[in-house]
């Protein structure tokens, strides 16, 4: 049965590497992975390998323990935390009956064959080794990226360990809980034992803190020095290392400063993992009718995401009330600003907005002290300004309610008695209104704060001329940002496609650095007779009439370059449509 | 209402329609079948503008595709087996988006009407992820004709639909024949097509092999009246080798 299993493990990996090998004779492909090639090993590769060997050099070779801290015990325990939140989540969050992820075409051939309960385990866990494998790679070149010391194949090692062993536990606790259910126990009651077990230790731990360390003061928190101060002294002594020791075994060896001690730390480590591994085997749970729906589930995701449906593939989607009523008479292509709006609706999620806020916080508090930001208005002007510059330049990346969202519809697109400038039109106007009207935003928010603060030669004047200016001018630019991710997408449609055919990996990776680039430089030939004009009017108005009137008046010229230039980018843009031969690409 | 003349489509040297050539007129419903790659879904896609022909000439009641596409497109529907819908729209909300792509003037009672014959009034407000398939299909059907289109174009039609849908799919098309559209329905079953089409066209390598009405071509395919349906005509007319005889089980043993 193993040797069944490593058949169809080994050919299923060497048949796919031979595709993706052959499709390198494409030149979308070979482009793509050569870029992305040189781009990995640049960035993570060499470091992995290629350590200086001058001692001061910033990349030189050098033991683990040198990017610690004298007592390992501080970065065990940390670890040892994060992986008992993780844990705890696995533990408290599961609603549903376990269910080991197969394939529909595993679900129709293991399971009616004569393999057993114990066989299907070990095939799931042998099938899981290739995911983690590769995640192992990505967290050892980026963790070898980023400064983390000591010989790479002990850092490899040690994130297997850490990796296997949680998804020894995930199984293992999947099972127990099920059990649960199979003894009527709730998921609430499960949900409250949890969280009771987990007050419990953090009762314990915070009793000693309390008991142990000087009574805290605001000072000690005022900054997060000495919040880490703190931390450190709790997370090395008392009950907590204690407490958290099972997860200490599981972290050590990532963090053991050679070989030997490597050695010495693996052997805990592999008896709890061999623990789980009894645990998970012996659990006497009936997984399979949940593995065939969750089987089924997850075909219809890879369904959906191979045909461009991203928003399907994710969690289910809610109905959206419309943006404003759409009445059947009037210009058609507000039919496609709609839809577009609506789909752009569902993107715009409370967990987004979550993110959203958590990212601001975090922002505001390290501005805080910065200098010319000693305020909270300063600091929510300064924040304000800088989204709306990365509104600016990413929005146009993350709002893809455009062409990009559409292309495995265009056939669709094509029935409509609609014109190629007119869907061209339709299809980019949500993204760029709705970032227009972020962007105005947080400008009415930065020149709200930027007023009161002003002085010298930036007079409130001018901070307000900065603002209206900005306003004038941002319309134009957003369309021309729009436009240029568009355009690509329709002159290098199967560059973009999503499927089986996709790119992947390095290719992908690859393809999107070449577009980047590619979109980056086409952006900045957009702005130069924009900013000739810019330039040529401000400094002929500063000379008459000063530069608070200089600004708007040159923003204003630049912007009617803009829209000439957003004009013609829609006439391109239909243009570019209508010459889209589905045939040839093969999309629809 | 639908003329087409030496339609080809080449991909390379790869000739998937040839030279073709029809007409349908309004009240007709035309089969249009023929093997697995004899180019029926590409003459379709050419015929509803979604790829381009390499040669020929296409009019939609009159305007010719190419040259004045945007009048020609709204003569037209284009129902295909795998129902495009958009994710993110409600049932109600898709009907309200084709109305003003279509400018179609008060659209409710339209819409409401079609909802009701499909038996999808009660699932206004759900979105396509909530739908099963043979819903699916249906709100593709009604999005379809929510603009009266005098030229409807079917790649089968019937795949996904329950019984009922099946009935009220034929009926459906007969009716909108009856007042006045022209019709093609691509499907491989011979059944329907034979039961609902007034003429045929058979397709085989990219060529026409025959058109007419069912009559006629019943005459050149068969050697006396009466002898061949539809499906013996159409293995005739590919020549293809007859099917082998149904399996019996043989009743003396036991």
């Amino acid at each position: 049965m193993i040797s069944a299993l490593f058949y169809l493990q080994f050919h299923s990996v060497k048949n796919r590497l031979t595709i993706r090998l052959k499709r390198l004779k494409q030149p979308k492909y070979l482009l793509g992975a050569i870029v992305g090639g040189l781009y990995f090993y640049f960035y993570f590769f060499r470091f992995l390998f290629a350590r200086s060997a001058r001692p001061g050099h910033w990349n030189a070779a050098r033991p683990m323990t040198d990017a610690l801290p004298p007592d390992p015990i501080f970065y065990e325990s940390l670890g040892a935390l994060i992986l008992f939140v993780i844990v705890f989540l696995a533990w408290f969050f599961p609603r549903k009956r376990a269910a080991l992820a197969f394939t529909e075409a595993e679900v129709a051939f293991l399971f009616p064959a004569p393999v057993g309960r114990r066989g299907l385990i070990h095939f799931k866990l042998l099938r899981a080794q290739l995911g983690i494998l590769f995640t192992v790679l990505i967290f050892t070149l980026l963790s070898g990226r980023f400064g983390a010391g000591g010989h790479w194949l002990t850092r490899a090692a040690g994130w297997w360990v850490i990796l296997f062993a949680l998804n020894l536990h995930f199984i293992g606790s999947s099972f127990a809980l099920t059990m649960l259910m199979d003894h009527g126990i709730s998921t609430w009651k499960r949900r409250v034992a949890v969280i009771g077990l987990a007050l419990a230790a953090l009762g314990v731990v915070g009793a000693w803190a309390v008991r142990e360390f000087p009574e805290l003061k605001t000072a000690n928190l005022a900054n997060l020095d000495s919040m880490i101060g703190y931390l450190k002294q709790v997370l090395v002594s008392g009950p907590l290392p204690y407490l958290l020791y099972p997860f200490r075994l599981v972290v050590k060896p990532y963090l053991a400063p050679d070989g030997l001690a490597f050695l010495g730390a693996l052997w805990p480590a592999l008896l709890l993992m061999a623990t789980h591994y009894w645990w998970v085997i012996r659990s006497d749970v009936a997984f399979e009718e949940a593995s065939v729906e969750a089987s089924q589930k997850m075909a219809e995701k890879i369904a959906a995401v191979r045909a461009g449906k991203m928003g399907a593939a994710g969690k289910k989607l809610k109905s959206k009330r419309p943006p404003f009523a759409l009445h059947p008479g009037g210009a058609p292509f507000v039919a496609l600003f709609w839809k577009n709006l609506i789909s752009a609706g569902t993107a715009f999620t409370t967990r987004t907005w979550v993110i959203l806020a958590m990212v601001a916080l975090v922002m505001g508090f390290s501005l805080l002290n910065s200098p010319g930001a000693s305020t909270w208005p300063a600091v929510m002007g300064m924040m304000s300004g800088i989204f709306a510059i990365w509104a600016l330049l990413l929005g146009p990346q993350i709002m893809r309610q455009d062409f990009r969202q559409d292309l495995p519809q265009a056939d669709l697109l094509k029935l409509y008695p609609l014109r190629g400038w007119q869907i061209a039109l339709g299809e980019i106007l949500a993204p760029a209104v709705i970032l227009t009207g972020v962007q105005w935003l947080l400008l009415i928010l930065a020149t709200t704060c930027g007023v009161p603060l002003s002085r010298g030669e930036f007079s409130a004047g001018l901070v307000l001329a900065i603002g209206a200016s900005a306003a004038v001018v941002l319309p134009a630019l957003n369309l021309i940002s729009l436009i240029i991710p568009n355009a690509a997408v329709l002159l290098f449609p199967s560059w973009f496609q999503t499927g089986k055919d996709a790119p992947h990996g390095i290719e992908a990776t690859g393809q999107r650095l070449i577009f980047a680039l590619g979109q980056f430089l086409a952006f900045i030939v957009a702005l130069i007779p924009a900013a000739g004009v810019w330039a040529g009017f401000f400094f002929f108005v500063k000379y008459l009439a000063g530069v608070v009137l200089a600004v708007p008046v040159a923003s204003v010229a630049a912007a009617l370059v803009l829209a000439l230039e957003a004009g013609l980018g829609v006439m391109l843009l239909g243009w570019l449509f209508g010459r889209l031969d589905l045939s040839a690409e093969q999309l629809a | 209402m639908i003329e087409v003349q030496g339609l080809t489509k080449l991909y390379g040297e790869f000739v998937a329609v040839n030279e073709l050539s029809f007409s349908v007129q309004p009240g007709e419903v035309m089969g249009l079948v023929g093997p697995n790659g004899a180019g029926k879904t590409t003459t379709l896609r050419c015929l509803a503008g979604i790829i381009p022909p390499t040669r020929g000439a296409i009019r939609i009641c009159g305007s010719d595709l190419a040259q004045d596409p945007i009048p020609a497109k709204k003569q037209f529907a284009f129902l295909t087996d795998e129902p495009r819908l958009f994710d993110y729209l409600t049932v109600w909300q898709h009907l309200n988006f084709v109305a003003r792509i279509y400018q179609v003037a008060n659209y409710e009672p339209i819409a409401s009407s079609l909802l009701a014959e499909l038996e999808l009034a009660d699932k206004r407000d759900k979105l396509p992820g909530e739908l099963s398939r043979g819903m699916k299909q249906k709100l593709a059907i009604a999005c379809g004709l929510l603009h009266s289109p005098k030229v409807i174009y079917f790649d089968e039609p019937l795949t996904g639909l329950d019984p009922f849908g099946i009935r009220r799919m034929k009926d459906s098309i007969l009716k909108r024949a009856r007042g006045g559209a022209a019709i093609i329905i691509s499907s491989h079953l011979l059944h329907l097509v034979e039961e609902i089409c007034s003429h045929i066209l058979i397709l085989k390598n990219g060529r026409k092999v025959i058109n007419g009405t069912l009559a006629e071509i019943t005459q050149k395919f068969s050697q006396q009246p009466g002898d061949a349906n539809l499906e013996e005509i159409f293995f005739r007319a590919t020549s293809e080798p007859p099917a082998p005889p149904p399996i019996v089980a043989d009743a003396t043993k036991t």
